[in-house]
């Protein structure tokens, strides 16, 4: 007996430590959400302590529902998870269904397309907003600028001036703008989680069953034709994954908002959250309550999905 | 076998070429970064030095001087090396429970370990703050360190296990057949055997460890500040100092990028939590 006894004694210490890591600050996330508590309030002192006396049920709750920001941290989260989805999944099935056959160097594109995966979330928004995407000094500036002169040059040539003396000046897109501040996190999240996608995608393509593929070539199966009928319905399980595991870790970004425009037109749940936290700590753990939930919708379809390939 | 293989003009030329250009292109940001880092301040915002330029390291020679950055490196060292460490100490004993002498609440086990991943960092941003500064342990490399490890034991346990139940369960009976304790099964068969598995496991948490960028924001000031905090604290320089950000950046991601590099395969496995082979 004890010869089975102590071995499983061995998992305590993971699943207490866990439990203390999930349980505690939750709760006390839960029970800042049902009190008054601001961090500053010269008017109302007692406020600034948490304590049961300062109960105001659903009243945090009601506040974060009421506010304007919040409706629009969510269309802004479903928006900014949504597009990088979208686009994680488009260009992660066409890349690795191209590299997927062996082809000179192709170790080294493997190595090449996975690098922005390692890049930290920090260094990849201060790097895109700042070298490429900035409308003066970055990349996109220079583009935008040699695009316009190349057009000027070409208003004076005899023919063809006519036709480009009819286009406009192009003007530069600034991201850090409240109105575009969403697509430029767009762009390098996606940027960054596309080999993600490339790698599971390349995973699951090898286990593709050929002998299948085989048999559809000799019926006539065109390229296209197995693609659509073969390979897509086989990346069905792992385009799933993909996007459930995104969403998750999507539906929690930070640091790429804060860096392009310090949430200016540009919030999500977790920056909604910061921003609360900064003084009404009651209305910062509703928020955070809706957080949960919504990553728990995701959660469960995950958890049944990975469940379901556990003990094989 | 012959017609499998791609016989079309795109399978022989156009393949490989379009394969490379669109590696290039998603390489290429990380390229600019590094290109920028060796062009001083003044010519990183010169539309006529795009290109050429005389290049120089006084961006990274003066990394200590503009930014500190040895400091938050040693920290980002530091608390990713320990987290790492007492993620898989706490997490091959908990691993090894689960492969070699499962129950029947195992998988359960297992499910709710990874639930605890996916709750959104933010929902307890304030009551990590509070507890942290009530027991004194803000912005200490310890309190960086033990967050560290929660947040990726899950990760862990999970690879670990994985590997571990590709073990031959003889192989460790034949240990308890010839009266070798608990202690000395992990240490003296499993560790050996699972070697690999382990170290690509660490490696892996030691990169999630190294980019957090959460909770090393938010728990710290200056003390146990890491490359990230760095980062985020010069984050919009509007042109100013292109070439020197660059240069920290370049040092920050570098190391972890190469380590990516070893690891792809085991990135798959750790982070579809087995789900796709």
């Amino acid at each position: 007996m004890s010869n089975r006894s102590l071995p499983r004694l061995l998992q305590t210490p993971a699943v207490i430590l866990l439990l203390i890591w999930m349980l505690v600050p939750l709760s006390l996330t839960l029970y800042f959400s049902f009190i008054r508590y601001v961090l500053n309030n010269l008017r109302r002192p007692e406020w600034t302590t948490p304590s049961f006396s300062n109960w105001r049920g659903f009243g945090n709750y009601e506040f974060v529902l009421n506010s304007k920001d919040f409706l629009f941290a969510i269309q802004n989260s479903l928006l900014i998870v949504g597009s990088i989805l979208f686009c994680t999944v488009i260009f992660g099935v066409l890349i690795a269904v191209l590299i997927n056959k062996s082809f000179p160097g192709q170790g080294i594109v493997r190595v090449l397309l996975i690098s922005p995966f390692f890049v930290m979330p920090a260094v990849n928004a201060v790097l895109w907003i700042n070298m490429i995407l900035d409308p003066v000094l970055g990349l996109q500036g220079l583009a935008v600028n040699g695009i316009n002169d190349m057009i000027a040059g070409l208003r004076s040539t005899p023919v063809l001036g006519a036709f480009f003396s009819l286009w406009p000046e192009f003007e530069p897109i600034s991201f850090r703008a409240t109105q575009t501040s969403a697509y430029a996190v767009i762009i390098m999240v996606t940027w960054q989680w596309t080999p993600f996608a490339v790698l599971i995608f390349m995973t699951s393509l090898q286990s593709e069953d050929q002998q299948q593929k085989e048999a559809a070539i000799l019926d006539g199966a065109g390229a296209w034709s197995q693609f659509r009928f073969l390979t897509l319905p086989h990346l069905g399980r792992p385009i799933a994954i993909v996007v459930m595991i995104q969403a998750i870790f999507h539906l929690s970004l930070y640091a790429e908002i804060e860096i392009v425009s310090r949430g200016n037109g540009n919030k999500n749940l977790p920056y909604l959250i910061g921003e609360f936290a900064n003084n009404n700590i009651g209305a910062a753990s509703a928020t955070g309550i809706f957080a949960v939930i919504l990553a728990n919708i995701v959660a469960i379809f995950l958890l049944r999905m990975i469940g379901k390939t556990l003990m094989e | 076998m012959a017609i499998v293989a791609n016989q079309t003009r795109f399978g022989t030329y156009g393949r490989p070429v379009l394969a490379w250009v669109v590696a290039l292109i998603f390489f290429f940001p990380i390229f600019w970064l590094v290109f920028t880092s060796f062009k001083t301040d003044a010519d990183a915002v010169k539309p006529e030095h795009l290109l050429f330029f005389t290049p120089t390291l006084d961006n990274y020679l003066n990394m200590t001087e503009n930014y500190d950055y040895w400091r938050f490196a040693t920290n980002s060292v530091i608390t990713s090396v320990f987290a790492t460490v007492f993620a898989l100490a706490v997490g091959i004993p908990c691993a090894y429970a689960m492969a070699f002498n499962p129950s029947r609440a195992t998988k359960d086990v297992l499910m709710w370990m990874l639930s605890t991943k996916m709750l959104p960092a933010a929902a307890v941003l304030y009551p990590m703050t509070f507890i942290t500064k009530s027991i004194g342990l803000f912005d200490t490399h310890f309190m960086v360190i033990v967050v560290l490890m929660l947040i990726n034991l899950p990760i862990v346990i999970w690879m670990l296990f994985t590997y571990f139940k590709e073990i031959p369960k003889e192989i460790i009976e034949a240990g308890q057949m010839d009266g070798v304790n608990t202690w000395g099964e992990i240490k003296e068969i499993l560790i050996p055997l699972a070697w690999g598995g382990i170290a690509s496991t660490a490696l892996l948490c030691f990169i999630f460890c190294w980019n957090e960028a959460y909770w090393t924001v938010r728990l710290t000031t200056t003390e146990a500040a890491t490359l990230s905090k760095l980062i985020e604290g010069n984050r919009a320089p509007e042109g100013l100092f292109f070439g020197r950000l660059s240069a920290v950046s370049a040092a920050a991601v570098g190391p972890i990028v190469v380590l990516g590099w070893f690891c792809q395969k085991q990135l798959v496995q750790g982070l579809t939590f087995g789900a796709v082979k």
